[in-house]
């Protein structure tokens, strides 16, 4: 199989010579910014043009490629007058990108303009073929991202996810963001003097404080995942097929797998959760280990079949 | 050294080789064959004829990457020889007429949205005219999930109106997609089949084969996927429909009342009536909520309930 990058170099040559067809003249800082080159990945693409053609491949059957005076020339390539069409990944990539900003509200009209064009080319009979929301937005979302614009702590009351309890802090958000059909805000956490991710639909309510912070360079992209820590609750589950989606929500440690069973590990700082894990699962899952677990499961059910009886 | 230095000879072969190929297949008024590939486009010549089969495979599948549409077509009544051609006018990216700040504007999107762990679409932009990049990262806005590729070809299925098989939850089905939706952190597939229209989730589509002949059907008029799309999960099924009576205590309602896109009066409990068609992911989201939600009716729904937690209890015993 040929590689991504040889591909990803013939694309952009693919780009390159419409650009510079179209113009009448285009200087070489123009080409590097705008299509991502270095100097010497221009020289390389160009010359490669130049050496190509049609058939025949005399003088006059090639494209003429070259950087004249800092000006990037090319000529007798009528045939790629125009660009490739986008790749069904690279449509639906850029109207998915466009629409999710749009709906979550961090657009302006200019971002609606450009994806309403773009469908009418990129589906021209089908305009409403696709539709891209991420998780509805919270009122709190706004004022979240206003305060990590202006740099300034905010004061949360926090539900955590993973132990069922009310906390009240103050944090300095540094982005926030949707995935996984939630919203979430990353964030320098005063309490605890760490870095931490919040989901945004568990604070149950925000003040604005005038206490300035200075975001730290090179924030790492943040995750939205959880390391084991020693003081977690620990148990074993053997989980049917009908169950295995646990795997993609929750992490876990697979400790086998059969074509009946996937056996996990499962480790939460509070034994609410895998507890009300394994009342969602009911009998897709088998209860294998964990002491805690297996008492505060049986508190809640018998709560439960209380309510139910 | 000398075996990087090889490795780029190779890419540096194919690349000149494909651009030669494209040029000449773009040119060429008839379709052309394989023959007249090998004798006439330079990068071919002095292979035998197991080495240039091989190689104008490969370099067919990097033009269908790169989105070129390479057409085949019979060249006799018999299927025996075949012609290859690109047709200039479905090769071009027909302008959308984008200005400079609408290109800025969708990069920017495509930097702040992940899609298959990259960013979304943002190599397409170069076809579309590139953009200045200027400085800087741009915040994570969104993360789309991990099915890109899966996605790429559903999304042509849609557009150009192609047939689809898949297996789902073990079963094979046939359907015509008519458009993709993500909604919660999932893509979604709609379409019709033997069985009416459907809604499938496409994490969970396996074994995707996407038929051959373009403009197989034509989906109605009116379609719009948002009308197809539900605001709950356990709206999405084909149980029955019900509608089920939740009670959720004080300090858990504000929560569910978000969750549902409702008002909650703080320190009150909140009572709902919601449509249910998928027990099972209705089930599910209840019990998440421990004891502190309760399902006062239908008595069926609460049977459900009470059954799967006896399985869970029995399972700890």
């Amino acid at each position: 199989m040929t590689s991504p990058r040889t591909v990803s170099r013939l694309a952009r040559i693919l780009a390159l010579v419409p650009y510079v067809l179209s113009r009448d003249s285009v200087d070489v800082e123009e080409i590097l910014d705008r299509f991502g080159y270095t100097e010497a990945d221009l020289s390389k693409d160009l010359n490669t043009l130049f050496v190509c053609g049609l058939p025949g491949y005399g003088p006059g059957d090639l494209i003429e490629a070259y950087i004249d005076e800092n000006e990037v020339i090319i000529d007798a390539a009528d045939y790629f007058a125009r660009a490739p069409r986008l790749t069904s990944t690279e449509a639906l990539g850029l109207l998915a990108a466009g629409m999710a900003i749009i709906g979550s509200g961090q657009a302006n009209p200019t971002l609606a303009g450009a994806v309403a064009k773009l469908t009418k080319v990129v589906l021209p009979e089908a305009e409403a073929a696709i539709s891209v929301e991420v998780a509805a937005e919270l009122e709190t979302v706004g004022l979240l991202r206003q305060a990590a614009r202006e740099q300034t702590a905010v004061r949360i009351t926090y539900r955590s996810l993973s132990r069922e309890e009310e906390t009240v802090r103050q944090i300095e958000p540094w982005s926030v963001f949707a995935t996984l059909g939630n919203w979430y805000v990353q964030a320098y956490c005063r309490l605890v003097e760490a870095e931490r991710v919040f989901r945004v639909d568990r604070i149950r309510s925000m003040e604005a404080t005038d206490s300035h912070f200075e975001r730290p360079e090179g924030v790492p992209e943040p995750g939205v995942s959880y390391s084991p820590s020693d003081d977690d609750i620990v148990c074993r589950l053997g989980l049917s097929p009908s169950a295995r989606w646990v795997l993609d929500y929750y992490p876990v440690e697979l400790v086998s797998e059969s074509k009946k069973e996937t056996v996990i590990s499962f480790s939460s700082p509070d034994v609410q959760i895998p507890a009300r894990l394994l009342l969602r699962l009911g009998s897709a899952a088998r209860f294998i280990s964990g002491d805690e677990v297996r008492a505060t499961v049986a508190e809640i059910g018998k709560k439960l079949l209380a309510i139910y009886a | 050294m000398a075996a990087l230095a090889d490795q780029n000879r190779l890419m540096q072969n194919v690349i000149e080789r494909v651009i030669n190929l494209l040029i000449y297949l773009l040119e060429s008024p008839v379709p052309v064959t394989a023959d007249d590939v090998r004798f006439t486009v330079a990068g071919y010549g002095d292979q035998t004829d197991d080495a240039f089969h091989r190689m104008f495979e490969r370099d067919k599948e990097v033009l269908r990457r790169l989105g070129v549409p390479l057409e085949r077509q019979a060249l006799d009544g018999f299927g025996v020889d075949f012609g290859y051609r690109v047709d200039p006018e479905k090769y071009a990216l027909p302008d959308p007429g984008l200005t400079e700040e609408e290109r800025f504007a969708l990069s920017v999107a495509a930097r702040m949205v992940r899609l298959g762990g990259g960013n979304a679409g943002l190599e397409g932009l170069n076809k579309l005219g590139g953009v200045e990049r200027g400085v800087g990262l741009e915040p994570l806005g969104a993360d789309l999930g991990a099915e890109s590729e899966i996605l790429g070809d559903l999304f042509r299925a849609v557009t150009e109106r192609r047939t689809i098989r898949f297996r789902y939850k073990d079963d094979g089905r046939t359907l015509k997609p008519y458009g993709l939706a993500h909604r919660r952190g999932h893509w979604y597939l709609a379409g019709d089949g033997p069985d009416g229209p459907r809604v499938f989730r496409i994490d969970r589509m396996a074994d995707l084969e996407v038929g051959e002949e373009p403009g197989s059907f034509a989906p109605p008029s009116d379609f719009d996927i948002r009308a197809t799309m539900i605001s709950q999960p356990w709206d999405l099924g084909s149980e029955p429909k019900l509608v089920a009576k939740v009670r959720f205590d004080p300090e858990v309602a504000w929560w569910a009342a978000r969750t549902l896109g409702v008002g909650a009066i703080d320190g009150k409990p909140l009572e709902v009536e919601l449509p249910v068609s998928n027990h099972d992911a209705f089930v599910g989201w209840i019990l998440s909520f421990g004891a502190s939600a309760e399902v006062i009716s239908p008595e069926e729904m609460r049977d459900e309930i009470r059954a799967r937690v006896q399985a869970a209890v029995a399972g700890v015993g």
